[in-house]
């Protein structure tokens, strides 16, 4: 440990010559705000335009789940990293921690749309009057108390364990202390096991029950590694924009490779669960299951065939290459791709049961809301990033992430 | 090749500096043999980029098409059947085969353009400068076939001053 | 490279490179320990037994197994399904851990690719001897032939044939290809002549040139790279034998993820079970340490706590569907005239891996070794209770049957493991366990010596 320590000073000698810490410019916040107000001015002409209050409140229920995933994938880049003793990662966690700050928020939006008046126009299982035979049978896990138990338990757990997560990462650059480093590791693993379970649980919950005659068991792991995709390229795409404002310059291109990597690699294992649960469903063709792609195919097809060609092709092709995942005017096209790309997985999952295919599309409303909650989920992640070092000096792989070098 | 000098390192950071050196001083290194791929010497040696993955990518590509292909050929102009009221053209059951073939002639046409390229294979004929290369010695070749005595004696000099050991010149 | 001061060193014992050379060729020169002879002499009785299986099957025919018409695939579906699963964990040290870049991989890839190459084998052999005809055997492939029939495409089972035969051919290569560098210092090592010229003959004229390896390292990296999607896709395609019926139980979206995660938990329980005795038998504790088991044995909790969680939501979902059979199917498992088999398999795959949240089991030698073996016990009777309680009471109550192996499968299935353990002991002695080149290659980063070096 005395050995341990005296190298542990020298890391903290490196110095680093940039900006360590991030200032929210009153120009950030006006953006932001800006791109809120494009949000709440797309609902208003919704609602003047005669858009139906079922297709505004699905959209806010997919821009909920959307970005709430990217905070908690924010937070599973920090966690799983953690626990698998990884060091080239540490340059960049602290846009993972930011990230993380939106679960609350976006947890307290999700409430108010359950709240007020959310549950009747998503779910059909909540319209207790009129259910059917085999909605019946399922009560006893599709009822409104115990549906926000779990609610509660979900978002107490991930706001819990992203507050002790980003507190001890925050201490350990304070002293360096490998004690701090073992208690992150030690909620980093609560947290990814927290993570596995409650992923599908919700994914069942927000999501499957929309369909709520409709089931499958990949369900919950499809829907966490299209979260994964989408949650990694925001960590690309946050990198970019503080990049561009002058921060993170110890972030070389050998990080950003892995990232692109990662990129394509979770891209690939998206088009894999995706094709497994589409598959077998086609293959076995049971009426029961098959209807559910029937709908997409029949109604929503340019948003099933794009789901694939944005969600994979794009990204297989285009990062195949390894100096396309080096540089970011490639991909950061790739990451918006994909952003978009993953919005209509979600799209795709949500208002076919939802809204259906006479009130469905992609209009003001759609592209508006979207942009106003980007503009949120970047305020609070900005807020986030100013309340610690953007460097976080004292990690005890600090040193090797700078140092990094990779041939592959 | 009949003339030629050997020197070795036994330290592959000391091998990277001593070849850098070397090449500075404008002295041809014609090969250096290693124990284990060293990290960096690729481009102290001014090596270019593999083209290997482009027969990869070459190969998986033919593997797809063909794959696909084939299994769209039977299936509607060889021999249509029907399997469980599928469409004769069935894209999604033909993903696997495809799949299977694009990965398997990748490896294989990229292994074999690897050996060919090098002249390695069962039983190829080499020639090893020294037995301790594939154990714990960085041997550095250096090409004196047209050079005369006294570019034998720099060659010599600019090896030792780069630190290497046991300086051989064979004719 | 930079290795921060808080990793453990992966090499212990201060070695220098020609000490690496000589320690991992020494179980190759002498003559074999009795433990060698003890193991062969097992292994080749093992063998003989499954010749008279096999010999049963072809001459009467699979009649001689216990099957029936309810129950048509039993304990043969069941051991290939197993045994492929253990070839999973070499493909996900050498490809996978490469591409995340794990050095500690470096002292077991060898020998579980070995592995891998050899239960691949054992798996292969289930399929073929279930045709029960041996010789027409090649009738799966795509041939042209006097009948202008091709295979059917649209079947689970070809899949498998394409997806097994190119696992096996890409595995070798991979396998071969890191094995190349090897045998060259073998050739270099070794003292007699004949001995010279063979091993000069299998290392392909390796000289150890800074050229070749520079491609050497790129087309390992490209075979990992194909390795790893290839891996995913066998005991995916593995699972849509099962999965594109309409039979409750195995008919379930999950199964593609849950298999192949299913199949790297057996494989490195096997890996496991192997190394432990390896590393003490073959003198190579200094190579693979207790932080090498432990790694595995994260991957181990990693891979069983996946497992567990399909199970739960299989089960959930069965209920949630609200499908009456679907909901039998899992009831019967659980409760049924099988379910000893099915609590064999919840105890050995979800509790005993969970026991390696304790720092301590993990780095107990023991511990891993009994539990490792609970694992490799566990994942079998998972396919069987797959396989079988699935098939033995579905949608007609009159067909409902029981399923009981006979001796003849008993001795099939003792076969492969007297080929498996036969193979894998000829391998220790014709070729060096460990990648000799590659654990080189990360001595200066991660050898103990090199740490010390950087404490000062």
């Amino acid at each position: 440990m005395q050995v341990l320590k005296v190298s542990l000073t020298k890391n903290r000698n490196i110095s680093v010559m940039e900006n360590n810490t991030f200032t929210l410019t009153k120009k950030l916040i006006t953006i932001c705000v800006a791109m809120i107000a494009v949000g709440i001015i797309a609902i208003a002409i919704g609602f003047a335009t005669g858009v139906s209050g079922t297709r505004i409140v699905a959209n806010l229920h997919l821009n909920n789940y959307y970005f709430v995933g990217m905070g908690l994938i924010g937070l599973f880049f920090v966690a799983v990293h953690a626990i698998a003793e990884s060091g080239w990662q540490v340059s960049m966690q602290r846009i993972g921690e930011a990230m993380s700050v939106f679960i609350p928020v976006g947890g307290l939006l999700m409430l108010l749309v359950f709240l007020f008046g959310g549950m009747h126009a998503l779910f059909e299982w909540t319209h207790e009057d009129h259910l059917d035979a085999i909605l019946l049978k399922k009560v006893a896990f599709l009822n409104q108390p115990f549906f926000y138990i779990r609610f509660v338990v979900y978002f107490s757990g991930w706001i819990l364990l992203a507050h002790l997560i980003r507190k001890t990462s925050r201490k350990l650059d304070l002293n360096g202390d490998v004690h701090y480093f073992n208690q992150l590791r030690k909620f980093s693993a609560i947290y990814v096991v927290f993570l596995a379970i409650t992923s599908s649980t919700s994914a069942w919950d927000w999501l499957m029950s929309i369909d709520a005659h409709w089931f499958s068991t990949l369900y919950g792991w499809y829907v966490l590694s299209s979260m994964l995709v989408s949650g990694f390229s925001m960590i690309v795409i946050i990198l970019f924009i503080l990049k561009r404002m002058g921060y993170m310059s110890h972030v070389n291109n050998e990080h950003i490779h892995d990232m692109g990597k990662y990129m394509f690699g979770l891209s690939i294992f998206w088009a894999y669960l995706w094709f497994s649960q589409y598959m077998l469903i086609w293959y076995a063709n049971i009426p029961e299951e098959t209807i559910y792609f029937y709908e997409r195919i029949k109604y929503f097809d340019t948003v099933f065939y794009l789901n694939l060609i944005l969600n994979f092709a794009i990204p297989f092709l285009l990062l195949m290459a390894r100096n396309s995942k080096r540089v970011f005017w490639i991909l950061i096209p790739v990451a918006v791709v994909i952003f978009i790309g993953h919005w209509l997985d979600l799209y795709q999952l949500i208002m076919p049961g939802v809204v259906g295919q006479a009130e469905a599309g992609i209009g003001i409303v759609e592209i508006g809301t979207t942009i106003g909650y980007l503009g949120l989920f970047m305020l609070v992640v900005f807020y986030g990033l100013t309340k610690s070092s953007l460097v976080p000096k004292n990690h005890p792989f600090y040193k090797e992430s700078l140092e990094y070098h990779t041939n592959y | 090749m009949n003339k030629y000098i050997t020197a070795y390192y036994t330290d592959e950071n000391d091998l990277i500096k001593g070849v850098k050196q070397i090449r500075e001083k404008g002295h041809n290194i014609l090969d250096v043999f290693t124990p284990f791929p060293v990290h960096g010497l690729d481009v102290a040696l001014g090596m270019r980029r593999s083209r290997l993955t482009r027969v990869a990518f070459g190969g998986g590509a033919v593997g797809a098409i063909v794959g696909f292909g084939f299994q769209a050929w039977v299936f509607t102009k060889a021999y249509p059947l029907n399997f469980g009221g599928k469409p004769y053209l069935s894209v999604p059951s033909f993903i696997p085969v495809t799949f299977e073939l694009a990965v398997l002639l990748a490896a294989f046409s990229m292994v074999i353009a690897f050996f060919i390229h090098f002249k390695l294979g069962p039983g190829a004929k080499t020639v090893v400068y020294d037995e301790r290369c594939t154990d714990d010695r960085f041997l550095v070749l250096i090409d004196a076939e047209n050079a005369e005595a006294d570019e034998v004696k720099k060659i010599e000099k600019a090896l030792s001053d780069a630190g290497a050991e046991g300086i051989t010149y064979k004719e | 490279m930079y290795v921060s001061p808080i990793r453990e060193p992966l090499i212990r014992g201060e070695k220098t490179y020609s000490q690496v050379t000589k320690d991992i060729l020494a179980p190759m020169a002498g003559k074999p320990s009795k433990f060698w002879y003890m193991g062969i002499t097992l292994a080749g009785i093992a063998l003989l037994f499954g010749a008279w299986a096999t010999y049963q099957t072809v001459y009467y025919g699979i009649g001689t197994w216990g099957l029936n018409k309810t129950v048509g695939w039993g304990w043969g579906i069941t051991n290939f399904v197993w045994w492929v699963g253990i070839g999973h964990a070499g493909t996900f040290i050498s490809a996978i851990l490469l591409l995340f870049r794990q050095k500690w991989r470096t002292s077991i890839n060898r020998s579980a690719e070995a592995m891998t190459l050899i239960a691949i084998a054992c798996a292969g052999f289930f399929p073929l001897i279930h045709m029960g005809r041996l010789l027409l055997g090649f009738f799966i492939f795509p041939y042209p032939n006097t009948r202008a029939l091709w295979v059917n495409f649209n079947s689970p089972l070809l899949w498998d044939v394409f997806a097994i035969s190119t696992y096996f051919a890409v595995s070798l290569v991979f396998w071969y290809v890191g094995l190349v560098p090897d045998l060259g210092t073998v050739r270099d090592k070794a003292k007699g002549k004949i001995r010279k010229a063979i091993y000069g003959f299998l290392s392909f004229g390796w000289t150890g040139s800074a050229k070749h390896w520079s491609r050497h390292e790129t087309i390992s990296l490209i075979l990992a790279g194909l390795a790893a999607p290839l891996v995913l896709s066998v005991h995916t395609i593995v699972s849509f034998d099962f999965a594109t019926s309409v039979i409750p139980g195995w008919h379930t979206t999950i199964f593609p993820p849950y298999f192949v995660s299913g199949a790297v938990f057996s494989g490195f329980a096997m890996v496991l079970t192997l190394l432990i005795v390896a590393r003490k038998a073959l003198n190579l504790e200094e190579y693979i340490t207790v932080n090498h088991i432990e790694s595995m044995n994260k991957v181990i909790i990693l891979t069983g706590s996946i497992v567990g969680i399909a199970y739960i939501t299989e089960f959930f979902i069965a209920w949630y569907s609200g499908v009456e059979y679907e909901q039998y199917a899992f009831i019967n498992r659980a409760t049924g005239p099988y379910a000893w088999a099915y609590w064999i398999m919840m105890t050995c795959n979800v509790v005993t891996p969970q026991l390696f949240w304790f720092k301590k089991i993990r780095t107990s030698l023991v511990a891993t070794f009994i539990i490792s073996i609970f694992v490799n016990i566990g994942m079998w009777f998972e396919r069987f209770v797959i396989v079988v309680t699935s098939l033995h009471r579905d949608f007609l109550p009159s067909s409902w049957t029981m399923y009981k192996p006979s001796l003849v499968e008993v001795g099939l299935y003792v076969g492969t493991f007297g080929l498996f353990f036969t193979l894998f002991l000829l391998f220790i002695r014709v070729f060096p366990v460990i990648a000799i080149a590659e654990v080189k290659s990360v001595l200066k980063s991660s050898g103990e010596n090199q740490k010390h070096a950087h404490h000062e």
